[in-house]
């Protein structure tokens, strides 16, 4: 990462030469010949690579060697076969129903990993790196959310929210690049001329850049960080008055102090993508705000009602609830909580609760979900 | 130093100060902040080989990018004159390796490296891609600096080079917070407080580090032990430094007040921070609605000096502050939900119901600053006989 830092440095001591040592790829389809060739040979093809008769290789990720030279032309693909691999892996990829969908995360997690090491190799530039990151950070909250009761064998959250994190930050520092440079031209009427480009070509469902929403992502993926709240707080006018945004850190903002109620009240105005944010967060703010209640709600004679937990926590069911009071050792019975100091099991793992089905609540389609546009 | 005289008349009282060990002026005649700056024959065209040869060996490189460096900034160029402070850093970090069981060479080094970073942040200024990445390539030769320092463990107490550290983790700090990297900073506390010199650094230093260090403890909600460091700066900072005192105030305030200790209005008054008086008394009536109003009015202060979040927290002394009020109000130990929801809205939270003013209340509890229980069934709190709203300052 360092040396890749002084690299960095190093072009901006000299910039007129910045473009002149950039590799440029020139592999021209999904996957690179060299590798088609070894893996055909080598049986190594995905089965979410075979569509009947045909197979559709897509480069696989492999991690940087010291002996293997990864900067070479004919492996590395250019920013418009990127931008349609992407496109295939969000768009048709994910629609198969003939694999779990934890082995197909598997299969364009990785892809999606490829694609990021060719847009570093290939050092491309930020209004390139935005469009493609943006859609792979709706995957990664998407199925964040979708797969976190999956058992730990099939899908780590851990490592999720890594590479969750790892293009959110790289999305955002590509966005601030954009901004410095393009000075003081007005971000607004960007952005309309950004839609514009859209309308257009509706024929084909196309991926989008949406930077008001990857903004409050980055607010609601990360509620007990105050970073991006610091960086909401220094944003320009424009883009904090956006309500989606502000929206995004007032929930963040009440998380901050505590207030539940609050967070899952305001939460159910969201769109799909940012509900799936919080909603991955949920297990957290429950756990907490149970061991909140067992002080405040503390006596041997007193209960509350299932009911009233599902109204404050959002649980889906009282059974929902009532399993997650159970599962911290509080006593319930016939629906009604008692809250006891001593109970408590602080060293309870998480309780997952039952996934939502987003789609069908939002009544969205998977396409919607990687191309939906907030402001529309 | 002069202003006057030639290169060669340079040269050799640098040579002077170097055999006879003077730090302090061989670190005047290489700063970038000293009167021979203005010295136009110091600024010939070709100063490199007006040197060489005409100057000892470690010497010779480290007066060549001085030399360079100021030219450079002579002609505005700051990405270059940054580069060529880079390098003197460099060769002074290869000096000071090379002198063993010394340490008179510090005060060279302070100067190169405060130097560096104040060229670091021009450069930064007017280079306007760069995104902090000039100051990080400046930290990284503050951190050469100072591990040169840190590994100084065999020369004596009074002689190490050890004694350097703390100067250097302050310039540190300073470039860590500018880019707002503070994560960075964790192995330089820890490198300090497990110092056997913590306390033998220079108090100014000490005052330096526990102002970045309480800031740190701050953000991070350690909110005790920011008070403890911000204090110490703030007591033991020299009277008439009223700037830095303030600087200090901006933090010590708002830590102070989710502790439960309300600033004077002298106090805020002297120090220019009237900012803060608003705050106070709508904090103590729990007017949330003035909150709102006063972190509207000065919203780019608390903004800018990055305290916005933490005024937002003061929210929850000020519920605490009406609740109490409603308690006193009310003269009884079982208080209804409801009057507890009336007082929310009354004062600014309109939207509030039931649900969430338990919730409130419920945070209260849990936190200890109220004492009680919340009844679902009948809808009320039902509070301590003593002591049902403890002092806040009691409680951390």
């Amino acid at each position: 990462m360092s040396s890749y830092f002084e690299f960095f440095c190093q072009n901006l001591a000299c910039k007129s030469t910045q473009n002149a040592d950039r590799i440029l790829g020139t592999c021209y389809s999904m996957c690179p010949e060299d590798e088609v060739k070894l893996r055909e040979a080598e049986r190594l093809v995905h089965v979410l690579e075979v569509w009947g008769s045909e197979r559709k290789l897509v480069k696989s990720y492999s991690r940087s060697a010291a002996d293997s030279n990864m900067a070479v032309p004919h492996l590395l693909r250019p920013y418009s076969v990127l931008v349609n691999t992407v496109q295939y892996l969000l768009l048709d990829i994910t629609r198969r129903v003939d694999v779990p969908e934890s082995v197909m995360y598997d299969f364009v997690n990785d892809r999606l990993r490829a694609v990021r090491q060719d847009i570093t190799i290939q050092r491309l530039h930020p209004t390139q790196c935005v469009d493609l990151l943006e859609p792979m950070i709706r995957f990664y909250v998407y199925y964040g959310y979708v797969l976190s009761g999956h058992p730990l064998k099939d899908y780590d959250p851990v490592l999720n929210k890594k590479y969750l994190l790892e293009c959110l930050k790289w999305y955002l520092s590509c966005c601030d690049i954009i901004a410095k440079e393009e000075g003081h031209i007005d971000k607004l009427s960007d952005f309309f001329s950004s839609l514009d480009l859209n309308t257009r070509g509706k024929t084909k469902t196309k991926l989008v850049n949406d930077q008001v929403l990857l903004e409050s992502l980055y607010i609601l993926c990360n509620p007990d960080d105050l970073h991006p709240l610091y960086r909401y707080l220094k944003m320009a006018k424009d883009l904090k008055g956006q309500e989606k945004l502000k929206l995004s850190y007032e929930i963040a903002i009440a998380n901050l102090q505590g207030n539940y109620v609050k967070v899952c009240r305001l939460s159910e105005k969201l769109c799909p993508l940012l509900y799936c944010a919080i909603s991955t967060y949920l297990p957290i703010l429950q756990r907490r705000a149970l061991n909140v209640m067992c002080s405040a709600y503390n006596n041997k004679r007193l209960t509350v009602p299932s009911a009233a937990l599902v109204r404050w926590l959002g649980f889906s069911t009282d059974r929902d609830a009532s399993t997650a009071c159970s599962h911290y050792g509080l006593q319930v019975n016939d629906n009604m909580v008692r809250f006891d100091k001593t109970d408590f099991k602080t060293d309870a793992r998480l309780h997952i609760p039952v996934i939502r089905n987003i789609r069908k609540k939002f009544e969205v389609s998977l396409i919607d979900i990687f191309t939906y546009e907030t402001c529309k | 130093m002069s202003s006057t005289g030639s290169l060669n008349q340079y040269i050799q009282l640098i040579e002077r100060m170097y055999r006879t060990s003077q730090g302090n002026f061989l670190a005047r005649l290489l700063s970038l902040r000293d009167e021979h700056v203005g010295n136009r024959n110091l600024r010939s065209s070709d100063i490199a080989t007006l040197v060489e040869g005409n100057c000892v060996a470690p010497l010779d490189e480290i007066v060549i990018s001085h030399l360079l460096c100021v030219k450079s900034l002579y002609m505005r160029e700051f990405m270059e004159a940054f580069e060529h402070q880079s390098a003197c850093v460099a060769c002074v970090v290869r000096l000071l390796q090379n002198q063993k069981e010394v340490n008179w060479g510090l005060p060279v080094m302070y100067t190169v490296c405060l130097d560096l970073r104040l060229v670091a942040q021009k450069a930064e200024a007017s280079c306007l891609q760069s995104n902090g990445k000039i100051l990080e390539k400046a930290a990284e030769s503050l951190l050469a600096c100072f591990r040169v320092c840190a590994a100084d463990n065999r020369s004596s107490d009074a002689d190490t080079k050890r004694l350097g550290m703390l100067t250097l983790v302050n310039q540190l700090l300073k470039v860590y917070f500018r880019i707002n990297k503070l994560h960075l900073c964790k192995p330089l506390i820890r490198a300090i407080d497990s110092s056997p010199f913590k306390d033998q650094f220079p108090l100014a230093q000490q005052i330096t580090y526990r102002y970045f260090v309480g800031r740190k403890a701050m953000f991070d909600s350690d909110y005790r032990s920011a008070d403890d460091y911000l204090s110490f700066a703030f007591h033991n900072c020299h009277k008439q430094s009223i700037k830095n005192k303030r600087l200090i105030l901006t933090y010590l305030v708002p830590v102070k007040m989710l502790l439960g200790f309300m600033p004077s209005i002298q106090l805020l008054q002297k120090y220019d921070l009237m900012q803060f008086w608003d705050l106070v008394s709508a904090v103590k009536k729990g007017d949330l609605r003035g909150i709102d109003r006063v972190m509207e009015e000065h919203e780019s202060f608390f903004i800018s000096a990055g305290i916005y979040l933490i005024v937002e927290k003061l929210k929850i002394t000020a519920y605490r502050n009406l609740f109490r009020k409603v308690y006193l109000a009310e003269n009884s130990h079982q208080i209804e939900i409801a009057s507890f929801q009336a007082a929310l809205q009354l004062m600014g939270h309109d939207d509030v119901d039931a649900d969430e003013t338990q919730c409130i209340v419920a945070n209260l509890i849990y936190d200890g600053k109220i004492k009680g229980y919340i009844s679902y069934q009948h809808k009320k709190v039902v509070v301590s006989k003593q002591n049902a709203f403890p002092p806040l300052s009691s409680l951390y």
